[in-house]
C-alpha cells in the first residue's frame, strides 16, 4: 500500500516538473517532439533509478559514518557525472540499439536538476533503499507524463495563430501553467 | 577532520576517474573520424533541426547516407555547411554546382483558385486541404515552407510563387524535402533542359487548369537521341548528368518537339530566361557605354 | 570599457533566465516572494561570480575532454560554502529555499557561462560576465517574485500594497502560477523588442524563444 501511495503521489500529486518545478531546462528545452520526450524521458527514468540507490549507498556507507554530511552535493554530482558517462560508454558498446534511442539525451542528464534533486530528496525524506529505487522511479515515470504531454500540446499549438510575442516558449509556459493547474486537482487525494 | 573530507572527496575523484578510464578501453566502439570532426563542427546544441536526434545522429547520417544533404544545419548557418560538405565530401557547391529549380509556371499558365483559402500559412497545410487551392494539384503553393526551411536566405515568394535567388542557392537541398507537391528539384547549373512543370496529370486534366503545363505527351521521350529523358512516377524526367554528357549535338530536339513549350532551355548558368535577358541587357548597356567611352560624340 | 560591456550584456541584453532561458528550475521554484527569489539570486550571484573566476584561472590547465566534470566540481564546491554559509547566517532563508540551494550546482547558467564564456577569456573579463549574469539573474528572480507575491499576497518585501477590497489570487503563489506569470513576462519582453524594432523602423527581430534557442539554453555543454 505504502509503494502504491508513493507511486500515486509522485507521478500525480507531487509530480517533479509541474509541483517541485525540477528539471525544468529539458522539460521546456525537449517538448517540442513527441519522439524526443519520450526518449528524454526514458532516459531520464533510466539513469534516476540507477543514480539513486548508489548515491543513497554512498550517504549511508560514506558520508554518514565519516561524518560528512556537507558533501553530499559535490559527491552526489561527481557520482551522478561520472554514471552517466558511464551509462553512455556501456550502452554504446553494449546495447547500441538502447544507445541510438537514449544516446544524445544521457549527456544532458549530468546538468537535469531532477536527477541531482530526486537523490537528495529521498535522503530528506529518509527512504530506505527499497523504497528510494522505487520513489526514483516513480518521479521519472511523472517526469516522462509531464514531457509527452507538454509535447503534444505543443505540437498543436505550433500550427495555431498566436501573437507573435506569445510564440514558442512564452505559449509552453503559459500550456504548462494550465497543466500544473489541473494536476492540482490530485492534492486532496493523499493526505 | 579536514583531512578525512579531503581524502575521501580525493577517494572518490580517483575511483571514478579510474572506473571511467577504464570503461573507455573496454567499452571502446570504433568510429568512423569523420563522425567526430562532423561533430565539432557543428554546433552540438542537439536542437533537432535537421530532423535527426541531435548532432551525432546527424554527422553519422551525413556519412553513411549519400542522400542526406550537407546543409540541414539549420543552426549553424552558412559556415557549418561549407564545414560538413568539406568533412564528408559532398557538393555544397563541389565541381558540378547545383542549385535548386522551381518546377512550376503556374503564373503563366493562369492557374486559378479553387477556392480562397484561410488555414495555417503552410504548404504542408494547405496541401493537405483538397489537394491544395490551386485548381493544379501540383503545382507551387507559394505559402513558403522551402523560404522558412532555406538557411542561406535564398529563396522567397513572389506571385505565390517560390523564387530562388541564384547568388544565395549553395544547393543544400534542404528545400528538396519540406515541399509537399515535390516542386523542387536540385539541378546542375550547367543544365541545358528542362521540364518547367511536375505535373503528373496528362492531356486534357492539364489543359483545363493550366495554359502552360506538361501534358505528358511522351514526344520528348521518344525524340531524345542520348535516351535521357523518362517517364518516372508520372512525370518527366531527365537525366541531367546524362544529357550533360551527352553534349550539344542533339541540338536540343527536345525543346523543339515539345507542343507546350514547357521542356525549355536553360542558360548557360543554368537559370531563368528572365535572368539570362537580364544579362544581355546589362551587357548590351556595359557595351553601349564602352562603345560611348570609345568614341565620345553624342549620338543622337 | 570591456569589462563594462560584459558586465552589463547581463542586466538586459542577455537577461539570463529571460533572455537565454537558462537557470529556470530555480527561477520558478524559489519566486514566491520577492525576498526569496532575492536571496536565491545573491547565492547565485557568489557562485558564479566565483567560478568564472576560478575557471578562467585554471582553464589552460584542464585538458579539454574532462572540462565539464572539473567545472562541476568547481561549482559544487562553491555551492557546499554557499550551503554552510547560508546554514550559519540565513538560516531562515535556507530553509525556504530548501533542496534549490544544493541544486544550485546543476544550474544550467552556471555551467552554461562557464562553458561558453568563462572557459575562453581572460580573468577580469570571466569575473565582469559572471557578476553581470549573476545580478540579472538577482533582479529578475526579485523581479518575478515581486509579481507573484503582489498578486498572490498583496505584499511585496513583507509590506503591504494592495489591500483594502484586494483579494489575494492564491493561484500566483502556487506552482502553476509560477509557469503562467513567466510565460506572460516572456511574452512581454517579446513583445517590448518588436516593437522597439518596429520604432526604429527594422525588421521584427526573430522571436528570441522560438527555435533552436529555446533548447541551446540547457544543450549548449555536453
Amino acid at each position: 500500500m505504502e509503494y502504491f501511495l508513493i507511486l500515486i503521489s509522485a507521478i500525480f500529486v507531487n509530480n517533479i516538473v509541474l509541483a517541485q518545478y525540477l528539471g525544468q531546462c529539458p522539460y521546456l528545452g525537449c517538448s517540442k517532439e513527441k519522439g524526443v520526450s519520450l526518449g528524454m524521458g526514458g532516459a531520464v527514468i533510466f539513469v534516476m533509478v540507477i543514480a539513486t540507490p548508489l548515491t543513497w549507498l554512498i550517504q549511508e556507507y560514506v558520508l554518514l559514518p565519516l561524518d560528512l554530511g556537507y558533501l553530499q552535493t559535490i559527491m552526489f554530482i561527481l557520482v551522478i557525472a561520472s554514471l552517466v558517462q558511464l551509462v553512455e560508454m556501456f550502452l554504446k558498446k553494449s546495447v547500441p540499439p538502447l544507445y541510438n534511442a537514449l544516446g544524445i539525451f544521457l549527456p544532458l542528464i549530468t546538468t537535469n536538476c531532477a536527477v541531482l534533486g530526486v537523490a537528495i530528496l529521498v535522503q530528506r525524506k529518509e527512504f530506505d533503499l527499497g523504497l528510494s529505487i522505487f520513489y526514483s522511479f516513480a518521479s521519472g515515470l511523472g517526469f516522462l507524463l509531464a514531457l509527452v504531454l507538454l509535447a503534444a500540446i505543443r505540437e498543436r499549438l505550433e500550427v495555431t495563430h498566436l501573437p507573435k510575442s506569445m510564440q514558442g516558449v512564452p505559449a509552453a509556459l503559459v500550456m504548462a501553467g494550465i497543466m500544473s493547474l489541473s494536476f492540482m486537482a490530485f492534492k486532496g487525494m493523499i493526505s | 577532520m579536514v583531512l578525512t573530507s579531503v581524502l575521501s572527496l580525493l577517494a572518490l575523484g580517483f575511483f571514478c576517474a579510474v572506473v571511467l578510464s577504464a570503461a573507455s578501453r573496454v567499452f571502446y566502439v570504433e568510429e568512423d573520424p569523420r563522425v567526430e570532426a562532423i561533430c565539432d563542427a557543428l554546433p552540438g546544441a542537439n536542437c533537432g533541426g535537421c530532423g535527426y536526434a541531435g548532432c551525432e545522429a546527424y554527422a553519422i547520417a551525413v556519412i553513411t547516407d549519400p542522400d542526406v544533404s550537407a546543409g540541414l544545419c539549420c543552426a549553424g548557418g552558412a559556415e557549418v555547411t561549407v564545414a560538413v560538405s568539406e568533412l564528408s565530401g559532398k557538393a555544397a557547391g563541389g565541381d558540378d554546382p547545383e542549385i535548386s529549380f522551381r518546377r512550376c509556371v503556374k503564373d503563366e499558365g493562369k492557374v486559378e483558385k479553387k477556392f480562397g483559402y484561410q488555414g495555417v500559412l503552410s504548404c504542408t497545410a494547405a496541401g493537405l486541404l483538397e489537394d491544395g487551392p490551386d485548381a493544379c494539384k501540383y503545382s507551387c503553393l507559394g505559402y513558403g515552407d522551402c523560404v522558412k526551411a532555406c538557411p542561406f536566405d535564398a529563396m522567397y515568394i513572389e506571385n505565390d510563387l517560390v523564387v530562388i535567388d541564384p547568388e544565395k542557392c549553395v544547393a543544400c537541398g534542404a528545400c528538396i524535402n519540406v515541399c509537399p507537391n515535390q516542386v523542387l528539384e536540385m539541378i546542375p547549373r550547367r543544365a541545358r533542359v528542362q521540364v518547367f512543370c511536375s505535373t503528373k496529370d496528362k492531356m486534357k486534366a492539364v489543359m483545363d487548369v493550366c495554359e502552360a503545363g506538361c501534358i505528358n505527351c511522351m514526344k520528348c521521350v521518344k525524340k531524345c537521341p542520348a535516351k535521357v529523358i523518362s517517364h518516372v512516377d508520372g512525370q518527366i524526367r531527365i537525366d541531367q548528368a546524362a544529357c550533360l554528357a551527352y553534349g550539344p549535338d542533339c541540338e536540343e530536339i527536345c525543346v523543339d518537339v515539345c507542343p507546350r513549350d514547357i521542356l525549355r532551355l536553360m542558360c548557360p548558368v543554368g537559370i531563368t530566361a528572365k535572368a539570362q535577358e537580364a544579362a544581355a541587357a546589362k551587357k548590351a548597356a556595359e557595351a553601349a557605354q564602352a562603345a560611348e567611352a570609345e568614341n565620345p560624340q553624342p549620338t543622337a | 570599457m570591456a569589462m563594462w560591456k560584459e558586465f552589463s550584456k547581463g542586466l538586459w541584453a542577455e537577461l539570463p533566465p529571460f533572455r537565454l532561458l537558462l537557470g529556470l528550475c530555480p527561477t520558478l521554484a524559489v519566486t514566491t516572494t520577492a525576498e526569496n527569489g532575492f536571496g536565491m539570486g545573491m547565492a547565485v550571484v557568489f557562485v558564479i561570480t566565483l567560478s568564472s573566476f576560478i575557471v578562467s584561472l585554471i582553464r589552460k590547465i584542464i585538458p579539454k575532454k574532462v572540462r565539464i566534470a572539473c567545472y562541476i566540481t568547481v561549482a559544487a564546491s562553491l555551492v557546499v560554502s554557499v550551503e554552510l554559509l547560508m546554514q550559519a547566517y540565513a538560516y531562515p532563508l535556507y530553509q525556504q529555499l530548501g533542496i534549490f540551494v544544493p541544486l544550485i550546482v546543476v544550474n544550467c547558467l552556471i555551467l552554461g557561462r562557464a562553458e561558453a564564456f568563462a572557459g575562453k577569456n581572460p580573468v577580469h573579463l570571466a569575473v565582469a560576465d559572471g557578476l553581470g549574469m549573476g545580478i540579472g539573474f538577482t533582479l529578475s528572480l526579485t523581479f518575478l517574485g515581486a509579481v507573484r507575491e503582489l498578486f498572490g499576497t498583496g505584499y511585496v518585501f513583507g509590506v503591504e500594497i494592495l489591500s483594502g477590497s484586494f483579494e489575494p489570487v492564491e493561484f500566483m503563489i502556487a506552482a502553476p502560477g509560477a509557469f503562467v506569470a513567466l510565460g506572460l513576462i516572456l511574452a512581454g519582453m517579446n513583445y517590448l523588442s518588436i516593437v522597439k524594432a518596429k520604432r526604429r523602423g527594422e525588421p521584427a527581430p526573430e522571436n528570441p524563444s522560438t527555435g533552436c534557442h529555446a533548447c541551446r539554453a540547457c544543450a549548449g555543454h555536453k
